[in-house]
């Protein structure tokens, strides 16, 4: 697959991470264009979270960078990451449990709306995830598919240019996992660049144009749903066998 | 520890406005009833001194989630920095006050860059060993500020410039100004732009940088300004008084003192200080004349003692909590959805 160098949002080139003497990430690099879907996927332990937590900026990479938009983000701060239009949820909801669900939005809008119109942009988000009924509820009142919807909200309220969801879809019934599908895809649709983390592979094979599977930190393979589906590597990986990458 | 009162607080919104008014007209009222005498009178003013200390700490520790165990050091040094400028310098505390608030807010910001890196129980340690030092640190340049001693400063009767009177009523009127300002700052905090994001940092760091906010920033400036409030607090203490000693400044019992009304009445609530000041007075009080006429020497400190156990286990978030979690919301208030954008 080619793109021209416009069209990539966000460039990731030989990360490394180490925690001690365990190598969370191991020399990954991959590029996400502009629009995609893309799913982040792998056994527990593959490096998936660590990966969203670089590229958030949470956790610093041992080695290796990070481009969004073709500037380099790697020492970046996260709130200016997010300022940026870097996006994310969490793998657990993290709510501000005091505030109210069209507070928790209107925090990320007053830092990320450029022209003071953040009031404006709160209104907008809470109805495009069809939040307005539960807008002055706390987030302990409202259903957990809501909450999932509200961190939605709140990652891309303001500036937002990549969204990166991280089990967005845990916990949650087939049709409730259903909405949320639905409302992601529509910001898609919008524009908004997605990658996402997910256990329910027959969701991210719905959802994702392409796939990007790591295993004990090494990503093994990178492509199209049904091409990765068919990986013998990947099955490996899955499903256990021979495979393991080079120490 | 206390928590945040969440949930439907329609009292939080509504009634704590309603207790204010109560609190002025009654301040208002006290040198006109029949027994407002000068006794009386003091009283209303430690309580109105309990609670803007209250209000101050409530804004980091309340409202920001920083549970400072150190701000004696900015008590001290509004009471210190205005009492050694009066007296050396004869500068008024009317503008002694701004310029001990100034060299609090510079304090704040050393302590700041310094315990911002940390978190939780490491924070509110550091606070305390940096409050103690202060207090050392004013024992041993006794030169200077008094030593063991204290400071008092010069008497000149009652002199209106030199923020002075020999009667408490003028201390009534500059102490209730003062618990109304702070407590619209609270208001505008628990509301504003600013405050939010404040709010956002104190119920998850990683999550309020996640949506944006300079959590460093945004946690130092919210320490900033509550030392300011502390330190002008500080310097009412000292002119009503008269007088500061390292131990009533720095120590760790005035710390704790100034955290008492937040917790009792509710952290993180316009209303709570408010409340809790008061109920630290009244028992205080009560319990003074309990233990004067039944010969208990240290009944009051046991009564503030079975308070505090009282709340830890029955009303963690305050007596605002209390009342909120047992009374449902009259009228949700309107959402920027329904009203309209303004």
């Amino acid at each position: 697959m080619t793109a021209s160098t416009s069209d990539v949002v966000l460039e990731v080139d030989g990360l490394h991470r180490q925690f001690g003497g365990l190598t969370a990430l191991r020399d990954v690099s991959f590029s996400v264009r502009r629009q995609e879907v893309v799913g982040l996927i792998g056994p527990n332990g593959a490096g998936k979270s660590t990966m969203f937590e670089v590229i958030s900026g949470n956790i610093s990479p041992s080695s290796g960078r990070v481009e969004f938009y073709g500037e380099d983000i790697t020492s970046i701060p996260p709130y200016r990451r997010r300022r940026s239009g870097l996006c994310r949820t969490f793998q657990k909801i993290r709510l501000f449990n005091a505030l109210t669900v069209e507070q928790n939005i209107a925090v990320a809008a007053q830092q990320c709306v450029a022209d003071g119109r953040w009031k404006e942009e709160v209104v907008s988000v809470l109805e495009k995830l069809r939040l307005t009924a539960q807008a002055k509820k706390f987030p302990h009142e409202i259903t957990l598919p809501d909450r999932k919807k509200v961190e939605i909200g709140r990652a891309i309220a303001g500036h937002c240019r990549l969204l990166m969801l991280d089990e967005s879809l845990s916990g949650l019934t087939r049709d409730e996992a259903d909405e949320i599908v639905e409302e992601i895809l529509a910001l898609n649709r919008a524009g908004l660049t997605i990658i996402v983390v997910e256990h329910v592979m027959p969701v991210v094979m719905a959802m994702a144009q392409r796939l990007i599977v790591l295993q004990h930190g090494s990503l093994i393979a990178d492509g199209p749903p049904a091409q990765v589906a068919a990986d013998p590597v990947v099955i490996e990986a899955y499903l256990g066998g021979k495979h393991r990458p080079a120490p | 520890m206390a928590r945040v009162p969440r949930g439907n607080n329609w009292l939080r919104e509504h009634a704590t406005g309603t207790w204010l008014i109560l609190l002025v007209l009654f301040v208002a009222s006290v040198p006109l009833l029949p027994f407002g005498n000068n006794y009386v009178i003091a009283i209303v003013v430690r309580a109105l001194l309990f609670i803007a200390l209250g209000q101050a700490w409530n804004v980091i520790a309340g409202i920001g989630g920083q549970m400072s165990l150190g701000h004696g050091v900015f008590f001290g040094i509004g009471a210190y920095a205005t009492g050694l400028l009066f007296n050396d310098l004869g500068l008024t505390p009317w503008i002694g006050a701004w310029a001990a608030a100034v060299l609090a807010a510079f304090v704040a910001l050393i302590i700041g860059i310094i315990t911002f890196r940390l978190r939780g129980i490491y924070f509110a340690l550091a606070t305390v060993v940096i409050s103690l030092a202060f207090e050392k640190l004013s024992r041993y340049y006794s030169a200077f500020t008094g030593g063991d001693t204290g400071l008092a400063i010069h008497f000149r009767g009652t002199a209106p410039a030199v923020m002075q009177w020999r009667e408490p009523q003028a201390f009534l009127w500059i102490t209730l100004v003062v618990v109304v300002v702070y407590f619209l700052i609270t208001r505008w905090l628990l509301k504003g732009d600013f405050g939010l994001s404040l709010q956002a940092v104190r119920d998850d760091e990683e999550a309020a940088a996640s949506a944006g906010v300079n959590v460093y920033r945004t946690k130092i400036l919210a320490f900033l300004l509550s030392a300011v409030m502390t330190s002008l607090a500080g310097t009412l203490y000292l002119q009503f008084y008269s007088s500061i000693d390292p131990g009533s400044a720095f120590g760790l019992s005035q710390a704790i003192q100034i955290q008492l009304p937040a917790l009792i009445g509710g952290l993180a609530t316009a209303g709570g200080p408010v409340i809790g000041g008061v109920i630290m007075i009244v028992l205080s009080e009560v319990t003074n004349i309990v233990s004067g006429k039944m010969d208990w020497p240290g009944v009051d400190v046991l009564a503030y003692g079975l308070v505090l156990l009282f709340i830890v286990f029955k009303a963690p978030q305050g007596v605002i909590g209390l009342i909120t979690s047992r009374r449902p919301p009259r009228k949700a208030p309107d959402s920027m959805a329904t009203k309209g954008v303004q």
